[in-house]
């Protein structure tokens, strides 16, 4: 999957005969988009097993058919307030350089393709500067929709321990 | 030349670099073990088995265009080859020749992988082992030949020659038929078709067209091209009658080249016994068969690692679906019952029985062909100890046992640097050097033992040297002076609890025991693989006599056998081999000490810790509950931890945490429990070195 970051779309425009096709999904009541490549499954919420001492983001771990797969909490990642799961919640079974990652989304809503044309830089809307895991707002009819950048929103190997290591180091 | 750096072309697909490696890599260990073994004794079984190693690898790396790694096998092959016809003994010059080859090849075949040039440096190494030839012995040279030398037609040799280069093999068959034979002629033919139908006939003496005319003799040589085996060959030319003599030999490119050097001939055909031709097979490549343990032929396949994982993995859903079912069946067997329906119950508890056991040998099958025999570890031995005593000027015979013991590959694959570790601080630290040893009365050559065995679900692996053994008070002083123990508890200890100081950090056996300086492998770092493998690791020592160590291991990293705990709501899995007493809290004797709780237990005291806490848990427990103290040991260190619940023993199958999560602190990985949900299996290692009270009596 080619990953550009902020500062590259905005050099390079993308071509406009282009479409990504995306998986919508909700948290709150903001939509996210992530690239259909990545996606391996959605499914239902189901019971999820907390690593003790983890980062707040990360919900544990699940079975996923015989897998051990890792559990990020998007809203707590993506700073949007704490909610309890409902019918709608759904897991967002991604593949990462990692392996398999669990993303905990309020609801998936659809798959669409999105002309690159309708898709912005997102500096030009945004400026947080700690959105990293923004690749793009596409402006589409009825909504704006984030282009959620995979590799921003999961940390690089190790670095979910970081408060661990910190905390053995000083033992 | 190629310099270093440079981007390697060879001439194989993916696939076959696995196979390659796989070939060399069994190769170059067999030449590793048996080269230090050619040293003094030239057995001629073990020589032959030698040469057909580099013979190998010549065949395979200059079928793959690897130029260097062929033409450097090639002069190994040459001093062999003169090894093994006596020209040559296999001095400690020789040996050493054959070893920095060896070392060198070993990169060589590395770039199959890497595709870059190493940039190994083979011509020297070349020369030097060619410039051995040059001095051949006295001794050897008298062995003579009593027939003319034969040479090859020259179209012949190069044909020879350049199969050989495509890695096919020649042979030389020298055929005696017995002088009662009546009619030599027809079966020098029956000979040459047999060979016809094995391989390619490059020359014959008599020549083909004298034997295809009926002018065959008693006697029959020709050389071979082809892919086939010494062993096959042998087997399909004896078959031919009035035969008495027959050999078959594997020929170097020297040979080819040169004058052809016939098998020793008996003075002459022995003579017949009452018109019963007696069939006298001199066949050099079945003895080396019977006594070259690596080359049992076993009937077997050779499986990808990863579909036995794959296997493993179903299997390890099983036994989850087998657990599943035997707390359905629980829950079920009432409600049938009341149902009136015995005859269902019966059938469903039988068959759930008959599940839960063949499940059972399914896994305890699927584990044992994950087994291998501790000899691949055992064999890159001989070398070590070589090499580490005579840089510290020792003499040391390495003697290994149990071979054959077998353990799961990926104990073996971990379990392999410990115990380089410890035989190098064997042979460094432990046996003295020949002067000290001739002064203790003691043979001036040390003896360093590995032997390994099977004991119900372990396996040992012990190390053991006639040494100088280990200081224990020396020990003792040294762990009071760094704060290690306390002064009172080390002087309290027995020796054999002292011995075991040596396994702490900041006790380095080669501070304490030699002064051999910047040498010392930390034995602390030793015993923590080991404990990360759910072993132990003891040592026992008596001075003057020796030191030995002894590893235990489980059979398998893939499952272990756990005590399962609640805490804080998540389900724990304890290793069972490091729990030693579970108890309810209201009947352990719980005192307060220097402000901590502390549990006595047989006569020890533990400290108190709760272990959804030590984890980092921050969600709070229910405080109502009545708990559990489940003590659990780390080499001599015990810690009582509190959990919620007790839930029982379990097998449960070992599954990583995956890279996100990494290693977590106190956590090995995750398993899967009989409702589909995940416990998370403990390092009790880490969290009681963390949490236990400074070593304790």
């Amino acid at each position: 999957m080619a990953t550009r970051t902020p500062e590259q779309t905005a050099d390079t425009p993308v071509p406009t005969n282009q479409e990504q096709h995306v998986v919508i999904f909700r948290l709150a009541d903001e939509y996210y988009a992530l690239d259909i490549q990545a996606v391996q499954e959605i499914v239902r919420m189901q019971p999820i097993t907390s690593i003790p001492g983890s980062d707040a983001w990360v919900e544990g771990i699940t079975n996923l058919r015989g897998r051990v797969v890792p559990v990020i909490d998007l809203r707590r990642r993506c700073g949007v307030r704490d909610s309890e799961p409902t019918a709608e919640t759904r897991i967002v079974v991604v593949s990462s350089p990692n392996g398999m990652v669990g993303l905990i989304v309020d609801a998936v809503s659809e798959v669409m393709r999105i002309p690159s044309e309708q898709v912005e830089p997102p500096s030009t809307i945004v400026s947080v500067p700690e959105n990293t895991y923004l690749r793009g707002i596409a402006k589409l009819e009825d909504r704006l929709v984030s282009l959620m950048d995979l590799d921003g929103v999961l940390p690089s190997h190790g670095t979910v321990g970081l408060g661990d290591a910190a905390h053995e180091l000083a033992a | 030349m190629t310099s270093t750096g440079t981007r390697l072309q060879f001439d194989l697909d993916d696939d076959d670099v696995k196979l390659f490696c796989e070939e060399a890599d069994e190769q170059l260990e067999l030449l590793d073990n048996s080269l230090v073994q050619l040293e003094g004794e030239p057995d001629p079984d073990l020589v032959q088995q030698i040469f057909r190693a580099a013979h190998t690898l010549k065949g395979s790396s200059a079928t793959i265009g690897h130029k260097k790694m062929a033409s450097l096998t090639h002069a190994m092959e040459t001093v062999l080859d003169a090894v093994r016809q006596g020209r040559k003994s296999p001095t400690s010059d020789v040996v050493d020749a054959l070893l920095a080859a060896l070392d060198a090849l070993r990169v060589l075949a590395r770039e199959v992988v890497t595709r870059i040039d190493s940039g190994t440096e083979t011509a020297r190494l070349q020369s030097d082992l060619l410039a051995l030839l040059e001095e051949t012995d006295a001794e050897a040279a008298t062995v003579a030949d009593d027939r003319p030398a034969r040479r090859l037609p020259e179209a012949v040799t190069n044909a020879a020659l350049a199969a050989l280069h495509q890695g096919r093999s020649a042979f030389l068959v020298d055929v005696v038929f017995g002088d009662d034979c009546q009619l030599p002629s027809i079966r020098c033919f029956q000979v040459l078709q047999e060979m016809d139908a094995l391989a390619e006939v490059a020359h014959t003496w008599p020549e083909r067209a004298a034997i295809e005319a009926g002018g065959g003799e008693f006697a029959l040589s020709a050389v071979l091209v082809g892919n086939t085996e010494e062993e096959h060959l042998h087997g399909a030319l004896a078959a031919v009658s009035d035969i008495v003599q027959l050999q078959v030999r594997l020929l170097s490119a020297e040979e080819v080249e040169g004058p052809l050097q016939a098998a020793p001939a008996p003075a002459k055909a022995p003579p017949a016994e009452a018109g019963r031709p007696k069939l006298q097979v001199v066949d050099e490549s079945a003895p080396a068969q019977a006594a070259g343990p690596a080359r049992k032929a076993a009937q077997s396949v050779r499986i990808d690692v990863e579909r036995l994982d794959g296997l493993m993995n179903l299997v390890g859903e099983l036994v989850i679906d087998r657990t599943r079912l035997q707390q359905i069946r629980e829950q079920l067997t009432p409600v049938l019952k009341d149902a009136n329906l015995n005859e269902l119950t019966d059938n469903f508890e039988e068959t759930t029985a008959h599940l839960a056991r063949v499940t059972d040998e399914l896994q305890e099958e699927i584990m044992r062909s994950r087994m291998l025999p501790v000899r691949s570890v055992l064999t890159r031995l001989p070398r070590l100890v070589r090499d580490v005593a005579s840089k510290c000027g020792k003499k040391v015979e390495l003697l290994t046992a149990g071979e054959e013991t077998e353990l799961d590959r990926s104990v073996i694959e971990e379990i392999s640097d410990p115990l380089v570790h410890i035989l190098r601080n064997a042979v460094d630290h432990g046996i003295e050097s020949p002067e000290e040893r001739r002064a203790a009365g003691k043979p001036e050559t040390g003896t360093v033992r590995v032997t390994a065995w099977n004991q119900e679900t372990y396996i040992y692996l012990s190390v053991q040297d006639d040494g100088k053994g280990i200081d224990v008070d020396a020990l003792r002083r040294k762990a009071v002076e760094r704060g290690l123990v306390p002064k009172e508890v080390a002087e309290a200890a027995t020796d054999e609890a002292v011995l075991q100081y040596i396994f702490f950090a900041g006790l380095s056996t080669a501070k304490v025991l030699s002064d051999v300086s910047g040498r010392g492998v930390g034995m602390d770092i030793v015993r923590t693989n080991i404990e990360r493998l759910n072993g132990e690791i003891k040592v026992r020592s008596t001075r003057g006599k020796g030191s030995e160590f002894i590893i235990q291991l489980p059979l398998t990293l893939a499952t272990t056998k756990a005590l399962m705990v609640v805490a804080a709501g998540t389900v724990y899995a304890l290793p069972l081999v490091s729990v030693t007493e579970a108890l309810a809290e209201d009947d352990a004797d719980i005192h307060s000490v220097n402000g901590r709780r502390t549990l006595r237990l047989r006569g020890r005291l533990l400290p108190v810790v709760d272990l959804a806490r030590a984890l980092g848990e921050t969600r709070p427990r229910a405080i109502d509950a009545s708990r559990f103290v489940v003590a659990a040991k780390h080499s001599d260190r015990q810690v009582a931890f509190l959990v919620d619940r007790l839930l029982g023993e379990q097998d449960v199958v070992v599954k990583s945490l995956g890279d996100l999560i990494g290693n977590r602190k106190g956590l090995t990985g995750a398993t899967i429990l009989g409702d589909g949900s995940l416990g998370l299996i403990l390092d009790t290692a880490s969290l009681v070195s963390e949490q236990a009270y400074p070593a304790t009596a």
